[in-house]
């Protein structure tokens, strides 16, 4: 989880870089810890840093971590001679290293060398059954082929046995919402609501999703969980707002005949609508008029 | 910085003061045989303040407090980590070419 301090801290470290003045490892290892996916960037800093002899030799045993996350960068950026002469650098030094065997594996699939990586994947895996990178390695690889169906039953092999990993169950619920999967990804969310309750974004997703089955009972499922994330972000959160303003208006469509709970959604709707307006002449004053008239729209029609 | 540790010190010290000075006043009404109704008053007027030196001192002297509300302007998440394992390198990134030199030497 990136927060606000985090992310603050990045983009002054990274302006100190971009500007001339030092602090490009503080900044990789920033980038590093927050698991970011910066590669231009990384690459461009961690390239100028590993090619000065002597900055390299002033990082010591580190340089090795910064070998491996610029090669990754550089296949991310698509310049794979660069990253191939990072790993034989790497090979040279840990000679039969697993982690040097998965970035070659790694950069033959970024060549796009299917089978080669396939194999050299199955391989390793011979040696250690149960390593969680390679599995995740070769969903991705299937993923990147298009073949989406393949990527999601190797996900749920994997799921089967390391059932603690909520990145997995994360891509997997991503995987099925771009397929149109909203059932499956709703358990998949409801698997990441278990493991982390106290992160707002999941209780959004998991809301979304709901809200996009539709039906009276996930309306009104959608509708907790959208409140959830109003209570977990303290009311910042202006897509949880619209949602309780859309669910609301969408239950009072379709229960239109029946007079139940009438007084309690029509409360929660005005409540968020007029949190919406506050929050949106704060922001942006120049388009409180356009929220106006959504809003009157969504009343008009409930 | 230096203050701040000075006078956590001095409150400490009353304390510990404060409380001989009440073992010492028990002692002298054992020995008159009478009932121990509670420290004098100068000690209590003691304890107090040292009370509030310490109190003091541990507030200022250990900096900035951290926010603890998950939704504070400095605590809140602003996005989520990437899923470094699943990445792909399958993207429109090929089309696009980074102008860097690219000698290593």
């Amino acid at each position: 989880m990136v927060s606000k301090t985090e992310e603050d801290q990045l983009i002054r470290l990274e302006n100190q870089v971009e500007n001339g003045g030092g602090g490009a490892w503080e900044y990789l290892c920033l980038v590093r810890k927050l698991k970011l996916r910066l590669s231009d960037k990384v690459f461009k800093y961690g390239f100028a840093l590993l090619s000065d002899p002597k900055k390299r030799s002033a990082l010591g045993p580190e340089e090795w971590t910064l070998y491996e996350q610029v090669a990754i960068a550089a296949m991310d950026c698509q310049h794979l001679d660069v990253a191939k002469e990072y790993i034989k650098v790497l090979q040279g030094k840990f000679r039969e290293s697993k982690r040097v065997g998965r970035l070659e594996a790694i950069l033959l699939e970024a060549k796009g060398r299917w089978a080669e990586a396939e194999k050299a994947y199955s391989s390793l895996l011979e040696d250690n059954q149960f390593d969680q990178v390679i599995h995740k390695r070769r969903v991705a690889m299937a993923k990147a082929q298009g073949n989406l169906s393949g990527a999601i039953e190797w996900l749920n092999k994997y799921l089967e046995i390391f059932m603690a990993d909520h990145d997995a169950w994360r891509e997997l619920a991503e995987i099925y919402v771009s397929l149109q999967m909203y059932k499956q990804a709703a358990f998949c969310y409801e698997e990441l609501l278990l493991s982390h309750p106290t992160i707002p974004l999941y209780h959004l997703s998991y809301a979304d999703v709901l809200y996009t089955l539709g039906g009276v009972e996930n309306l009104h499922a959608a509708k907790k969980y959208y409140a959830a994330t109003i209570d977990l972000t303290g009311g910042k959160n202006n897509r949880a707002l619209f949602g309780i303003c859309l669910c609301a208006s969408a239950l009072a469509q379709l229960t239109r005949g029946r007079n139940k709970d009438d007084k309690e959604n029509s409360e929660l709707q005005s409540l968020s609508a007029e949190a919406l307006e506050k929050a949106y002449k704060q922001q942006s004053p120049t388009n409180v008029s356009v929220l106006s008239s959504a809003l009157r729209s969504l009343k008009v029609s409930s | 910085m230096g203050f701040s540790h000075a006078v956590g010190v001095v409150g400490v010290l009353m304390l510990a003061h404060a409380a001989y000075a009440t073992i010492q006043y028990r002692s002298l009404l054992k020995i008159t045989e009478e009932q121990f109704m509670g420290p004098p008053i100068t000690v209590v007027v003691e304890l107090v303040a040292g009370l509030f030196f310490c109190l003091w001192a541990a507030l200022t002297v250990p900096g900035k407090f951290l926010l603890i509300l998950p939704q504070s302007d400095e605590n809140r998440v602003v996005a989520l980590p990437f899923n470094l394992d699943f990445m792909i390198f399958n993207h429109r990134g090929k089309a696009f070419s980074l102008g860097i030199d690219m000698k290593i030497k």
